[in-house]
């Protein structure tokens, strides 16, 4: 992973920075953002091609991409993310979308070899003027780890199968599933919810044993996300 | 008379049937005047004549025999039959025939009176039943002999030579023999013996009888399953009868002239002729039966599927349905390929309401139940107006629906792509201007942040005002088609040139559809014609909206593609029995003109287009 230098200003590691978008307001406006953060941006795209070449050329610790851009504004962002994902393991990615889609989000986790170490975030567009934006999403996905947007627990719910499984656990139970698929740590967790890691601990084992998860996958921080979403991201 | 019918018949030509201008040949045959009347008074007259007949010779036959009562029944049976086929069929001459067949039969026994005159004029008519079958075998059951059109020259020839010859024979032949050989009652008129002319006219007889008995093998050889159906009972009877005939001639002059086997066996085919013509008869009523049949299975759920229907009703299997080719050259059958007709096939026109809906290739036979045939053109016409409805109200819908769909789509991307964006990148301004203010910005920096986050709130504003008007003009069910143009072409950033006349009220659909054209037509001006003005006009008038869109930019517009929101209206306005025109030359801007009528269809009282 490029090593970055510490901002003074907040104490956290300066990221460098690729934004494509093809809107120039919102390019302008992100930018700012992140820069007022302390954060670097090597490079603005306001198409897939420019995107491709400005991370090959820069090669930044995460691209932040919108799904939607031209010339087709289909797909062309998330394609040019999963090409990213495949040829840089270590850029983080994080997809900005209008709408979420879990089989975008597949499609992203899929493209990840094992020896990838670049974060994955997957955030509604809207979430991007939330205050603790740069803190809970672009510095996790530039870290390496996970930041899906909360519409994930949406997903939870998809399919009548999962619905009868959800049935069987509590609602802090539900709540650690949700916040696992967010992409939270289990320090970030037991923050969040205010309970000791020791129960954390529980209620991510008995979600596991109740959704017949892998349970070797959940020791792993990486390997636990990557199940959960997969498991959100199924037809069952 | 007097009605022109609806259906006609001519065979088709072997190349690919041309439309409209196809010729007709050999139309409906006009009937004979009053053939009824003729007829009733031929078959009293035989009736009569027969009477006559069996009470002359009756004394004279074997008191034992049976003789009058099979005379009778089967000169009987003749003119009944014949009458009755007859009034079915005027047109066809196999009725008169026959019924020449049944006062011939009753002349020929006139040669069983031992009174030397009613014998000699007995002796003249002995072939007369013979001579006039042979015409009835060779133009049953169509009453026309093999033409050479339909069947060939060598076909159409040996009809011709047959008929000349059997006649010939009958009533030339053996008449004039009757002064060269004597007979078992005194021949008045012998003028001198000849012992073997006798001979030679039954040869020549027998000659003629095996030859029309090789024609209707042929025939049989080489007909279709409904000329079979028609011809299989008369071709059993007149085998056998022309065989047994045959015989008897050649057997000759030695044997006594009646109760021989032979001659039994002749006159049992001859009484079962009429019989076999009684089944043919029979079996165009099973036909009838068949119309109903198929009227019940109707409606058919496709082209194919009727055309098999057809097919098993009228038992002709090389039938084929037609259609009006899509190029409007000439017809296509159910596959879709330019439809051919087979050698000797005819064709019949199927139509509704003065509309050519298609045609039926058929073979020939078909036409000789003129009752069957015109029942099944006139179900297969029905059906086929039916299909086309039921198709063309699918596609209708279907297009009424995908043009929903198109709006849909285009209302999700303006909000999409639109307001939420512009709410978005608001949201980044005014978290801009937060993170500024925590570091103590100037006033100026942050005043410009909030200025440039009011501005995009206006547009978003306006953007979503687009939308919400793309899904429902308000404006326009408050005030009215003009005012709501009106405030839509007011903040566009282009010019625009409204001429709206005096408009009636006008059903809402025909609004909506006429403020979506214009609003469709305007953006994509918007968005490709790079035009300087764009100018809307519309009139009313005659209880037709005319509309039109015209801008003075670059051109070139598909109008096939044209924008998938303008194929989507265009939809619309042909579900309102509108039109949808595009002009657009690379160069010389783009008219989009539209005519829609604002009337309702049909005289209807209640309910309008709404």
């Amino acid at each position: 992973m490029t090593a970055g230098m510490e901002s003074r200003a907040t104490g956290r590691r300066a990221l460098r920075i690729v934004l494509a978008d093809d809107d120039p307001v919102y390019l302008l406006g992100l930018a700012t953002i992140l820069e007022d953060e302390g954060h670097e941006i090597t490079a603005r795209a306001e198409e897939a091609y420019g995107l491709r070449t400005a991370v090959a050329g820069t090669l930044p610790d995460l691209a932040v991409i919108d799904i939607r851009m031209p010339p087709t504004q289909t797909l062309e962002g998330l394609r040019a993310a999963v090409e990213i994902r495949g040829a840089h393991p270590g850029v983080g990615i994080l997809l900005l979308s209008k709408d979420m889609e879990l089989t975008h989000l597949r499609q992203l986790l899929e493209a990840g070899s094992a020896a990838a170490t670049g974060g994955i975030g997957y955030q509604l567009k809207s979430r991007v003027t939330g205050a603790d934006f740069v803190t809970e999403v672009v510095d996790e996905v530039g870290a390496g780890r996970y930041a899906i947007d909360g519409e994930i627990q949406r997903a939870l719910y998809r399919t009548p199968r999962r619905r009868d499984r959800l049935a069987a656990l509590t609602d802090q139970q539900l709540k650690v599933l949700e916040l696992m698929a967010r992409g939270l740590s289990n320090s970030a967790l037991a923050a969040k919810l205010s309970i000791s890691k020791r129960t954390v601990e529980d209620h991510v084992n008995t979600v596991f044993d109740k959704l017949d998860l892998r349970p070797e996958a959940k020791e792993m921080y990486d390997r636990r996300v990557r199940a959960v979403l997969m498991y959100l991201a199924s037809d069952d | 008379m007097g009605r022109t019918p609806r259906w006609m018949s001519w065979p088709a030509p072997a190349t690919p049937l041309v439309g409209p201008g196809m010729p007709v040949a050999n139309g409906p045959r006009m009937p004979v005047p009053s053939p009824q009347l003729n007829a009733f008074a031929l078959a009293a007259a035989g009736t009569a004549f027969g009477i006559w007949v069996l009470v002359v010779t009756a004394p004279d036959r074997y008191a034992d025999s049976t003789s009058t009562l099979f005379s009778g029944a089967v000169g009987g049976l003749y003119l009944g039959a014949g009458l009755l086929a007859r009034l079915r069929r005027p047109g066809n001459v196999v009725g008169a025939l026959m019924l020449l067949v049944g006062i011939g039969w009753f002349a020929e026994d006139l040669q069983i009176s031992t009174d030397p005159r009613v014998h000699t004029v007995g002796l003249f008519l002995r072939s007369a039943s013979t001579g006039f079958l042979i015409p009835l075998l060779l133009v049953f059951p169509y009453g026309r002999l093999r033409s050479r059109e339909d069947h060939g020259p060598v076909a159409a020839l040996a009809d011709r030579i047959l008929l000349a010859t059997g006649c010939t024979v009958a009533f030339v032949l053996q008449p004039v023999a009757v002064f060269f050989h004597d007979s078992v009652t005194d021949n008045l008129l012998l003028v001198h013996y000849v012992p073997w002319l006798r001979q030679l006219t039954d040869a020549i007889q027998l000659v003629v009888s095996a030859a029309v008995v090789a024609v209707l093998l042929w025939r049989w050889a080489g007909a279709s399953r409904p000329y079979r159906r028609e011809l299989g009972p008369l071709l059993a009877v007149g085998l056998v009868g022309g065989l047994a005939s045959g015989l008897d001639a050649a057997l000759g002059a030695d044997r006594e002239w009646s109760h021989t086997p032979l001659l039994t066996a002749t006159h049992l085919s001859v009484l079962c002729l009429p019989l076999a013509f009684l089944a043919g008869v029979w079996r165009i009523r099973l036909g009838r039966t068949a119309v109903a049949e198929l009227l019940r299975r109707l409606p058919l759920d496709s082209r194919r599927e009727l055309r098999d229907e057809l097919a098993r009703t009228l038992d002709d299997a090389s039938l084929q349905l037609g259609f009006p080719a899509p190029d409007g050259d000439g017809y296509v059958d159910v596959d879709g390929r330019a439809l051919t007709a087979g050698p000797g096939q005819w064709t019949s026109v199927l139509e509704r309401d003065g509309r050519r809906v298609g045609v039926l290739v058929h073979d020939p036979a078909l036409r000789e139940d003129r009752y069957v045939l015109e029942a099944v053109v006139s179900a297969a016409a029905l059906e086929l107006d039916n299909q086309a409805l039921v198709a063309e109200l699918r596609a209708s819908r279907r297009r009424v629906i995908e043009a929903g769909d198109e709006q849909r789509r285009e209302v999700e991307r303006n909000l999409h792509d639109g307001a939420q964006q512009r709410f978005i990148n608001l949201g980044l301004q005014l978290r801009i201007a937060r993170r500024r203010l925590d570091r103590a910005a100037s006033g100026a920096e942050l005043a410009g942040l909030l200025d440039g986050a009011l501005a995009m709130l206006e547009q978003g504003h306006a953007e979503l005002r687009v939308a919400a008007r793309g899904i429902h003009p308000v404006v326009l069910s408050e005030a009215g088609l003009a005012q709501a143009l009106r405030s839509l072409t007011a903040d566009l950033p282009l010019p625009v040139d409204l001429h709206v006349d005096k408009l009636p009220q006008l059903p809402e659909p025909v609004e909506l559809t006429a403020y979506y054209v214009v609003k469709e037509a305007i953006s994509n001006v918007l968005k490709h014609a790079d035009a300087r003005t764009v100018r809307v006009e519309l009139h009313h008038s005659d209880g037709v909206l005319n509309l039109s869109v015209t801008d003075d930019g670059v051109g070139g517009a598909d109008p096939a593609s044209g924008g998938t929101g303008l194929l989507g209206l265009r939809h619309r306005v042909s579900a309102y029995d509108g039109r949808l025109t595009v002009r657009s030359r690379p160069g010389e801007g783009t008219v989009v003109a539209v005519t829609l009528p604002t009337r309702e269809r049909a005289t209807t009282k209640e309910g309008g287009l709404v």
